[in-house]
């Protein structure tokens, strides 16, 4: 008994947007009638909507978290990174003037490092706040790791993915994700994810190829247009729009490529997250992802803007859809979770996130 | 007893159990006929409301994490009376009710955006000048070497600030190298004019007039008016701005508003009416650089960014002239080369582009 079989369904996401939009606009009005404030408790109440319409197997998800613990993380992230920040800020300026410009420098580069820190610190606090304050079946997840050692290897292998020309920038992504969930629990049970980047490398070689690819084209084509020489004026405007098609291509090509990278790594990031007798699996192809970003230009265009407020909606709509578990969970087993949990959110960091974990 | 079935966890383990209730003194009893579990006794008002959604009631235990219990539909009357309300938009705001509380805030939105822009002229006169001149000076510095010197351009510079500034208002008038057609007033009471303003005047009376405009901003404290809205700004809105970009330029960027600027060109008017210089060839000056908006170098005339010309302010100028006043230029003509070369003459000056800010 107790026992639950599960496949690709696992998730199933029950919300439709009709029954969100009172949420929606009431949070817009609220929000723009408080000069923002109400954007923390308008955060709350869309990921209880969001949750409560999630089915994990046979039963919703549960969202706890309330709007002051996001306000409480907004103003911890002021006081913290914005403070130090503004002042460095404050100070250089002054001290440049003066002539110190080397102290300028150092103290510069400390703030910039200081602030790199608490960025990749945040990102494990909020996957970490998420977790606890996300229930199944009277069960949470958590972490007991403050994040603090993280926010090192953050620094470092971000560092490390900038060498060899950004060769390593797949490994550094995948080995941060790795590191980071394997510090995530839920219940009794520790999260292991052995997301693997060699996969993800072939498409991360299409950034490099692109722009050769575009050089090889765009010479081609004006070698074809050469010969033809008529007069100056229409020659000049066929050269204008050359170049124009060519920039359009390069930022259209780096867009895609991507798309299709980030597609193929959550898929591989997900694939090797396992929690106990589950893998979870994610199904999104780089065609979802494409249309994904379509509908959401599409959206935000076609209502002027008001559309944005569903975004959130959306994006939680297409990670819920796309993702599968398979294997077994045995309820009995699932057993509260004691890890620690913190007063305050995620800061400013819901703001950046595109709303899954 | 009623045989309306509940689900139920408890908090300890995911085990998802179908119970009844049982009344027992304040509050009740949870069973499982089948299995013949029974629960901890829970008082009604230990009962927390963890959401309702899709017609799915749910509640939580104020002292067990992760203890729930639920149900689809109607709960019965007599459990219903017992069980509490949630929340829908907040506990302040559900007080009210989502109409008078967003009419609350729209006015209390109003009064701060208004006190945000009205506070600083109000509070900028209660700072102590010490201050204000200690922050200028910590600001400036030496202007990264940038002042021109030469024993001649000083007297000069002199011989106008002696005529326009003849209580000395202003603690220090410099003359900076810079290729700009600007003059600026920073905190402390401190004017510089930039050595582009000085090549593109075509007489002493000219600068006469933007100096004695900077000298209105000193006198009415203009500066200190600008940063504190500024920051202020930064802070109501949540520290956008306050983070962007030099806080120099920022400085340099400060607009102080059409009235401000109205009351510098009036002291400006003032000024040149007490040095019999006359406001004319200020009048040709605005007219001439305002006919030049449009052209390429319209991008280094940085003083009509900040101070926006307009026919009216031009004409004030004019209108200011009295026939027969009696006027003499504000420089001999000996001054006036010596002014123009001073920054070209000096030797030990900074280039502008030759030195970080």
């Amino acid at each position: 008994m107790d026992q639950e079989r599960i496949g690709r369904e696992g998730f199933v996401f029950e919300g439709n947007w009709r029954a969100y939009a009172p949420i929606a606009f009431t949070n817009l009005l609220l929000t723009i009638v408080t000069l923002g404030i109400y954007r923390f408790w308008a955060t709350t109440r869309t990921r209880r909507y969001l949750w409560a319409n999630t089915r994990f197997i046979d039963d919703q998800l549960e969202w706890t978290g309330t709007g002051k613990e996001l306000f409480l993380g907004f103003l911890m992230v002021l006081v913290l990174i914005g403070g130090p920040f503004l002042f460095l800020q404050f100070g250089a300026q002054a001290l440049i003037l003066q002539g110190h410009a080397g102290i300028a420098g150092l103290l510069g580069l400390a703030s910039v490092v200081t602030i790199f820190y608490m960025v990749g610190v945040a990102r494990f606090r909020a996957l970490r706040y998420r977790l606890s304050r996300t229930w199944w079946h009277g069960i949470r997840g958590g972490s007991d790791n403050q994040g603090f050692g993280y926010g090192v290897s953050y620094i470092w292998k971000s560092f490390v993915g900038t060498l060899a020309a950004g060769l390593m920038i797949p490994w550094s992504l995948m080995s941060l994700w790795n590191e980071r969930w394997n510090k995530m629990s839920f219940g009794p049970h520790s999260f292991e994810a052995a997301g693997d980047h060699g996969p993800t490398f072939k498409r991360f070689l299409l950034f490099y190829l692109l722009p050769i690819l575009l050089l090889i084209g765009g010479t081609m084509v004006a070698m074809m247009r050469t010969p033809e020489a008529g007069s100056a004026g229409p020659q000049m405007a066929g050269a204008i729009l050359g170049v124009i098609a060519f920039v359009l291509a390069f930022y259209l090509g780096l867009g895609l490529i991507a798309l299709a990278f980030y597609a193929k790594f959550f898929r591989e990031a997900v694939d090797g997250l396992s929690l106990a007798g589950l893998n979870f699996h994610f199904y999104a192809r780089t065609k979802d992802w494409l249309l994904l970003f379509l509908g959401d230009i599409a959206l935000v265009i076609c209502t002027l803007g008001i559309g944005a407020i569903f975004l959130q909606y959306r994006h939680w709509k297409f990670f819920a859809t796309h993702m599968g578990a398979t294997g077994e969970i045995y309820t009995d087993e699932l057993t509260q979770s004691h890890t620690k949990t913190s007063r305050h959110g995620e800061g400013l960091l819901d703001a950046l996130d595109v709303g899954a974990f | 007893m009623s045989d309306f079935r509940f689900w139920h966890y408890d908090g300890v383990t995911a085990v998802r159990r179908g119970v009844l209730l049982r009344r027992s003194g304040d509050g009740f009893l949870l069973e499982e006929p089948e299995s013949g579990w029974t629960g901890a006794p829970v008082h009604w008002s230990d009962l927390t409301v963890i959401g309702a959604e899709g017609g799915r009631s749910a509640y939580g235990h104020s002292a067990i994490p992760g203890w729930r219990m639920g149900f689809s539909g109607e709960a019965p009357t007599e459990i219903a009376a017992h069980l509490p309300k949630g929340e829908r938009y907040g506990r302040w705001i559900d007080r009210f009710g989502l109409w008078p509380a967003a009419g609350v805030f729209t006015v209390v939105a109003a009064l701060v955006v208004w006190g945000a822009l009205e506070a600083p002229a109000a509070i900028a006169p209660l700072v102590p000048l010490a201050w204000e001149n200690r922050m200028g000076d910590s600001m400036v510095g030496d202007f990264g070497g940038r002042f021109c010197h030469t024993p001649t351009g000083d007297a000069a510079l002199r011989a106008l600030v002696e005529q326009i500034d003849p209580d000395h208002e202003a603690r220090e008038i410099a003359l900076a190298n810079i290729p700009m057609v600007n003059a600026v007033t920073l905190p402390g009471g401190r004017i510089i004019l930039f050595d582009g303003l000085i090549q593109q005047a075509s007489s002493p009376d000219e600068v006469a007039g933007v100096l004695g405009h900077e000298l209105g901003h000193v006198r009415h404290r203009d500066t200190m008016t600008g940063l504190i809205r500024q920051l202020g700004l930064s802070a109501v809105l949540g520290g956008a701005g306050g983070d962007a970009g030099g806080y120099l330029n920022g400085v340099l960027a400060l607009s102080y508003g059409r009235e401000a600027e109205a009351a510098a060109d009036g002291v400006a008017i003032d000024q040149m009416r007490r040095a019999s210089i006359s406001p004319a060839a200020t009048s040709t000056f605005f007219e001439r650089l305002g006919g030049k908006q449009e052209g390429a170098e319209a991008r280094a005339m940085t003083w009509l960014s900040s101070h926006p010309l307009s026919t009216d302010r031009r004409r004030r100028f004019a209108a200011a002239v009295r026939p027969g006043g009696g006027y003499r230029p504000a420089l001999s003509q000996a001054d006036w080369k010596a002014l123009r070369a001073s920054c070209a003459a000096d030797p030990k000056v900074a280039k502008f582009w030759g030195r970080p800010f």
